[in-house]
């Protein structure tokens, strides 16, 4: 197996407050791994630093992509090498149109790989038929990014922009969070399609549920910024039963 | 007639003008140029044409329709046969006026749109600034007059020949009797040499609707006054501005929205972009009068910073004289959101094109209601020229 995302002994600050502090994970080609932990040990903040967002300042450690340096990369590289991010709480850009911004996106990826752009066709056919399996009106293409869409359709949008762009290591950040049952299925449906033997899928949630219906090949435990617990999909049962202070007293 | 008083810093509504080229909007006329066709942008469907070079009719670039409500009246004849349409007071009086003033002093030729009660009738006034400044300043004038229940649409292009550092001193005047409807759409696109100056005045009879829609685009210097008066029961203004404001242009604009009467509505809304050096400034005056019951003011001016050198001010003013209106108002200056710019950078979008992507959604939902639609395209074609990178998006063509 090939190791897609290789974390080793990573921390960070934000504003002067250490949130990650020595976190080490490897996700190899295929796999599909869970983050999983308690309000404010470090999860989201594990997500913005390998997208790069800004504010974010590393202290420690490395965390190779595809073989690449992803911390030296500005953050549109690391989504043209391949990282797509999940937003937990996806902004809204009006004015910007859906379509625009997926075939934008599309077209940036193409063009560092040397393709020409996406014939408006082809795109229109791929775009559709994701659309299709998210179950999202075809509407939702001439709006405003994320304008005015109900917490449902903000996740349901993400998984179609990740399945346009078909990244080789999809971090999704509480896409769970705030959906019903049904959105859920939706959203599933959506990550298990893009499932393969060369991509990789970092699940961050708090809830077991998600776990259901996308089954990880490993969950973990991220408390006071490090994984304090890895194990096989029961260890996500064993939470839910027990919470996580029994982690922590381990850890 | 003693020479008419010049606006000066001092003059509140004109704190952020560049007074020193507003000092050509006085100068003699300018003699009348000529262009050719192909200076000219493609016609609108369904609009009669009448151009204007350096403010002067040009007939054979011109395609008036069969019962034209148009006509070209000498200043004079003008200026009584409208007078008694507005009040005296409000187009005469004050320093706001003196560049309305000097127009109707130096400027000669008045085109003069009559539209009978009922009628309608859409009009493309298309203004060539041809001349360099040093020769003259041209002076259109516009002088509308809808009737009852009328309809019409008006667009107003400016535009020059070439690069010239034109000046151009317009003056409109648009009333609508009662139950009329104007939709009156502005674009001014000249060089980025030029010096561009408007006076617009409004009289908005009972239940008359005048729709406004401007975008600011060309100038070294551009000053705008619109003087809106709501002087009939439930007369109503819709008024949408965009302005963009590149390398070291200076854009200022001032709107006047007078609610006279009872049940009055008026909805403003301005975007402006200043990048690079550019500066930008609106001043929104909203007056609701003591007899103005139940009138209705919603108010949004937001401006955007791109450039360490820009500077912008969006200024609402207002006057309320009663107690029951309903007047909503905001005014923001600020930078591109972070979060918006990380979120396109996160999907590969490299960061000159989130940039320009974010401007240019800045200004859309005030270029969004530019109609005709041709028209749009044509606004939204000059401003992703301005807004680099964001042509190459594809941004405008329609979605499938």
């Amino acid at each position: 197996m090939t190791s897609l995302l290789n974390i080793e002994n990573l921390s960070a600050t934000v504003g002067g407050k250490k949130v990650l502090q020595g976190l080490s994970l490897t996700v190899n080609a295929g796999e599909v791994h869970a983050i999983m932990g308690p309000n404010g040990s470090g999860k989201s903040t594990l997500s913005y630093v390998l997208a790069g967002r800004p504010g974010y300042e590393i202290t420690g450690g490395r965390v190779e992509f595809n073989g690449r340096d992803l911390l030296s990369l500005p953050a549109e590289e690391r989504a043209r090498a391949g990282l797509f991010l999940g937003f937990q709480y996806p902004v809204e850009i009006p004015g910007v149109n859906n379509v625009y911004l997926l075939k934008a996106a599309m077209n940036a990826k193409r063009k560092s790989e040397g393709k020409p752009e996406v014939d408006a066709y082809e795109f229109l056919q791929l775009v559709r038929g994701k659309m299709k399996l998210m179950q999202m009106d075809e509407s939702f293409l001439s709006r405003g990014v994320n304008e005015g869409f109900s917490g449902g359709e903000k996740k349901r949008n993400e998984i179609l922009q990740m399945l346009v762009l078909e990244p080789a290591l999809a971090v999704l950040d509480e896409t769970d969070s705030g959906l019903d049952i049904d959105a859920l299925k939706v959203v599933a449906r959506g990550v298990n399609s893009l499932r393969a033997a060369d991509r990789g899928v970092l699940l961050i949630t708090h809830y077991q549920r998600l776990l259901d219906h996308v089954v990880p090949d490993q969950v973990h435990v991220l408390a006071r910024g490090r994984i304090a617990k890895s194990g096989d999909k029961s260890l996500a049962l064993e939470l839910e039963k027990r919470g996580y202070d029994w982690v922590l007293e381990v850890a | 007639m003693s020479a008419p008083a010049f606006p000066t810093q001092r003059d509140e509504n004109w704190r952020y003008a560049n007074l020193r080229a507003l000092a050509r909007a006085r100068s003699d006329a300018a003699p009348a140029g000529t262009v050719g066709a192909s200076a000219l942008p493609a016609p609108l469907a369904g609009y009669e044409r009448h151009v204007f070079v350096d403010g002067r009719f040009h007939a054979a670039l011109s395609q008036p329709a069969a019962g034209s409500p148009v006509t070209l009246l000498n200043a004079r004849e003008a200026g009584e046969a409208f007078a008694q349409l507005l009040d005296g007071d409000l187009a005469m009086a004050g320093v706001d006026f003196a560049l309305a003033r000097i127009n109707a002093a130096r400027g000669d030729e008045v085109v003069h749109v009559a539209l009978p009660g009922d009628a309608a009738a859409k009009l493309e006034l298309i203004y060539v600034a041809s001349a360099a400044a040093a020769t003259g300043t041209s002076y259109p004038r516009v002088q509308v007059l809808a009737g009852r229940n009328a309809r019409l649409s008006l667009v107003e292009r400016h535009l020059s020949a070439g690069t010239i550092d034109s000046a151009v001193n317009s003056a409109v005047d648009v009333a609508l009797a009662s139950g009329a409807r104007v939709e009156h759409t502005r674009v001014q696109d000249c060089a980025e040499t030029a010096s561009v100056f408007d006076t617009l005045v409004a009289h908005v009879g009972e239940s008359a609707e005048y729709r406004f829609r401007t975008a600011t685009l060309g100038g070294a210097s551009s000053r705008s006054t619109a003087f809106i008066k709501l002087a009939g029961r439930a007369a109503r203004c819709d008024f949408v501005a965009a302005s963009v404001a590149n390398g070291t242009q200076t854009h200022d604009a001032f709107a006047e929205i007078d609610h006279a009467a009872r049940d009055t509505a008026t909805r403003q809304v301005f975007r402006g972009i200043a990048t690079e050096r550019g500066k930008l400034a609106f001043n929104g005056k909203m007056i609701v009068r003591a007899n103005a019951h139940d009138a209705d003011s919603d108010q949004s001016l937001r401006t955007l910073l791109t450039g360490s050198g820009a500077e912008a001010a969006a200024r609402p003013q207002l006057e309320i004289y009663t107690d029951r209106v309903r007047a909503k108002h905001g005014a923001t200056t600020g930078k591109l959101d972070e979060q918006m710019l990380f979120y396109l950078l996160s999907r590969g979008i490299d960061r000159a094109t989130a940039q320009s992507l974010l401007q240019w959604a800045f200004v859309e939902d005030a270029i969004s209601q530019i109609e005709p639609a041709e028209l749009r395209r044509v606004v939204e074609t000059a401003l992703a020229a301005q807004l680099a990178d964001v042509s190459s998006l594809g941004l405008l063509r329609e979605p499938a």
